[in-house]
C-alpha cells in the first residue's frame, strides 16, 4: 500500500473513451427450472445494457470530484470501473495510486460473521496484509462508534450501523482516492455531520475524492467540480454551480429542499 | 508510483500473469475465509470434528449392513474399502458443495471489492480438504484395527490426494460459475452427488464389476481414483499405471475446463449475482 503524499494537481485517476456493456439477466433470480420451462416460447432472457458510453474524465490529486445523475445514468458502474471491479469493454482507466471504495452496499462478506471478521476479510481481500488491518483497527472501531456491537454478527446491525461500518473503514485506511458512493444517506444526522467533516479533513490532504450523490447541496459545497452522467454518457462537465444548475432545471424540479437535503 | 491500467480483455480472459500475482498476494485471504468458515460450522469445536468423523463413519457402517443383507457376506477388508473410499468421496462432495454457492455468497465482496474472483471456489476447496484431514486420522486407526496389509505402496495416497483435490477444484471452479447463470443448480447438486456415489467404486469394488458395465470406467472420472485409491491404502498394492494416467487426465482435464471457464466468465460476476 503506497501512503506516499501526492502533489496537488497530479493525475489521480484518468478516464479514457471508457465504455461498458454487459448482458444481464432479466429474471431476478435465474433458474435452470425457469429456463427449460419457457424453452421453445422464444421469450428473451437476457436484455444488453449499455452501461457507459465514450466516457472521458480527468480527476487530480487534491481535488473532489462530484457525480451527478438521474437513476440508471451509469454512476455506480463507472465507480466500479474505477475501483477495478468491472473491467471496461472499451478505452482505458489509468490509475495512479491506492483506492479505497465505498460503493452503495458497503463493507460486508457475510452477515452471519462479526464486524470484526468483515472487516478483516474484507480488508484481505481488497489486498491489505493482515498488520495493516491490525493497526487500523481500532481506529476503525471508533470511528464507527459501534461498541460492543463490532463483535456481534452483521445480520444484527441496522442499515446505519452497516454504513457507519463501511464508512470508517473506507476513510481510515487511508487511500489515496476515495470513491463515496451514496453511501452516506443511511447514517443519522450526527454521523453524517462527522463523516462530512471527515471527507473534507481528507479533501485537505492532497487526496482525490469522488463524491456521487442525489444531494445536489453536498456536491456544491464539498466540489471542487462536477460532472452531470445521463444514460451512460457525460453530457456536461466544469464547475460545481453550473453543472449542478442545469442538471437540477433537466430534471424539472429547480432548486428546492428535497435535492439540498441529505447526503 | 503506483499504476493500475484498466482496459479491455484480450480474448475474453484478464491479463494472466497479473491474476496469478494477485491471486499469490491475497493467500492470507483464502487462509483466514477458511478459518472463519469452519469457525461457522463449528468445526473448530470438539463436538465439530467428533461429527466430522462419525458422519461418514456411521455412513460407511450403514452401507456395510446393506451390503451384507444384499450380497449375504462381507469381510473386514471390504468394510476397509467402504470406509476409505466414502472418506475420499467426501472431499470430492464436500469440495462441491462449499464451491457450488462460493461466488453467488460472495455477492456482497464481490460488487464492492476488486479481487481475483478464483479466491472463492479456492476457499471452499481449502475447507473441504481440512474436513478431510481428520478422516485420514480415523481411517490409519481403523485400518490396524481391522488388520489390513501394510507396505510402502501405500505412500500413493499422496499422489492420489493431490489429484482428487486438483479434480475437485476444477469442479468447484466449474459449478460455482454454472451456478451463477442457474441459480438452482445448488438444488440438483446432492442427487448429482448421490448418482456419483452408487456408480463409483465404493459399495463396490472396481474389480467385481460385469465387462459389459467397464464403460462407467472411463466416463466417471472418480472411477480410476477410487479404484487406484482403493489399492494403495486399502490393499496396500501398486495402483495400475493406467488407472493413473486416466485419473491424472480427468483432474487436469477438468482444473483446466474449470480454470477457463471460470476466469472468462468471471467478469460477468458483478453484474450477474
Amino acid at each position: 500500500m503506497s501512503n506516499s503524499i501526492h502533489t496537488t494537481g497530479d493525475l489521480a485517476v484518468s478516464v479514457q473513451h471508457l465504455g461498458l456493456t454487459y448482458t444481464t439477466t432479466i429474471d431476478r433470480r435465474p433458474t435452470l427450472k425457469s429456463r427449460l420451462k419457457s424453452m421453445g416460447r422464444g421469450t428473451k432472457q437476457t436484455r444488453v445494457v449499455r452501461a457507459l458510453d465514450d466516457v472521458m474524465l480527468d480527476v487530480h490529486y487534491g481535488s473532489v470530484l462530484g457525480v451527478v445523475g438521474s437513476n440508471g445514468a451509469g454512476k455506480s458502474t463507472l465507480m466500479r470501473v474505477i475501483s477495478g471491479i468491472l473491467p471496461p469493454s472499451q478505452g482505458k482507466v489509468e490509475v495512479f495510486g491506492k483506492v479505497s471504495t465505498l460503493l452503495a452496499l458497503g463493507v460486508g462478506f457475510s452477515p452471519s460473521l462479526s464486524g470484526r471478521e468483515n472487516v478483516q476479510l474484507g480488508g484481505l481481500a481488497a489486498g491489505m496484509t493482515r498488520r495493516e488491518i491490525e493497526d487500523h483497527f481500532d481506529e476503525i472501531a471508533e470511528f464507527a462508534e459501534l461498541g460492543d456491537a463490532i463483535d456481534a454478527p452483521m445480520r444484527t446491525y441496522s442499515s446505519g450501523m452497516y454504513a457507519r461500518l463501511a464508512f470508517s473503514v473506507a476513510v481510515t485506511v487511508k487511500p489515496d482516492i476515495l470513491i463515496v458512493d451514496e453511501a452516506l444517506s443511511t447514517g443519522d444526522a450526527k454521523f453524517k455531520e462527522k463523516s462530512l467533516n471527515k471527507i473534507k479533513e481528507l479533501r485537505s490532504d492532497s487526496r482525490a475524492l469522488i463524491l456521487v450523490s442525489h444531494a445536489l447541496g453536498t456536491i456544491t459545497d464539498i466540489c471542487n467540480e462536477v460532472v452531470w452522467l445521463d444514460k451512460g454518457k457525460l453530457i456536461q462537465r466544469g464547475n460545481p454551480d453550473e453543472v449542478v444548475d442545469a442538471y437540477a432545471k433537466f430534471l424539472h424540479v429547480g432548486k428546492s429542499a428535497a435535492i439540498n437535503e441529505d447526503v | 508510483m503506483a499504476s493500475e491500467v484498466y482496459e479491455p480483455f484480450r480474448k475474453g480472459l484478464p491479463p494472466l500473469r497479473k491474476y496469478w500475482r494477485t491471486l499469490w498476494n491475497r493467500r492470507a485471504f483464502i487462509a483466514e475465509y477458511s478459518r472463519s468458515e469452519l469457525h461457522e460450522q463449528h468445526f473448530d469445536s470438539v463436538f465439530g470434528q467428533v461429527w466430522l468423523i462419525l458422519n461418514p463413519l456411521l455412513l460407511s457402517g450403514v452401507y456395510f449392513v446393506l451390503i451384507v443383507i444384499i450380497g449375504g457376506h462381507s469381510d473386514t477388508t471390504r468394510y476397509g474399502h467402504l470406509t476409505a473410499c466414502l472418506f475420499l468421496f467426501y472431499l470430492v462432495a464436500n469440495t462441491l458443495q462449499g464451491g457450488v454457492k462460493s461466488v453467488t455468497a460472495g455477492q456482497r465482496l464481490i460488487l464492492n471489492t476488486a479481487f481475483p474472483r478464483i479466491m472463492l471456489p479456492i476457499s471452499a476447496t481449502v475447507v473441504a480438504i481440512f474436513k478431510f484431514i481428520p478422516t485420514l486420522l480415523i481411517f490409519a486407526i481403523l485400518r490396524t484395527v481391522l488388520g489390513l496389509p501394510v507396505g510402502w505402496q501405500m505412500l500413493w495416497a499422496v499422489p492420489i490426494i493431490l489429484i482428487t483435490v486438483i479434480f475437485s477444484l476444477g469442479a468447484a471452479m466449474l459449478i460455482s460459475c454454472i451456478n451463477v447463470y442457474f441459480r438452482d443448480i445448488a438444488n440438483f447438486l446432492p442427487y448429482f452427488t448421490r448418482t456419483l456415489l452408487y456408480l463409483s467404486p465404493i459399495l463396490w469394488e472396481a474389480s467385481a464389476i460385469k465387462p459389459q458395465l467397464r464403460k462407467i470406467e472411463l466416463v466417471n472420472p472418480l472411477f480410476s481414483i477410487l479404484d487406484s485409491w482403493s489399492r494403495a491404502v486399502v490393499h496396500a498394492q501398486q495402483p495400475h499405471g493406467s488407472a493413473l494416467v486416466i485419473a491424472a487426465a480427468w483432474a487436469l482435464g477438468i482444473f483446466l475446463l474449470g480454470t477457463y471457464f471460470f476466469l472468462s466468465r468471471e467478469r460477468e460476476f458483478a453484474v450477474r449475482v
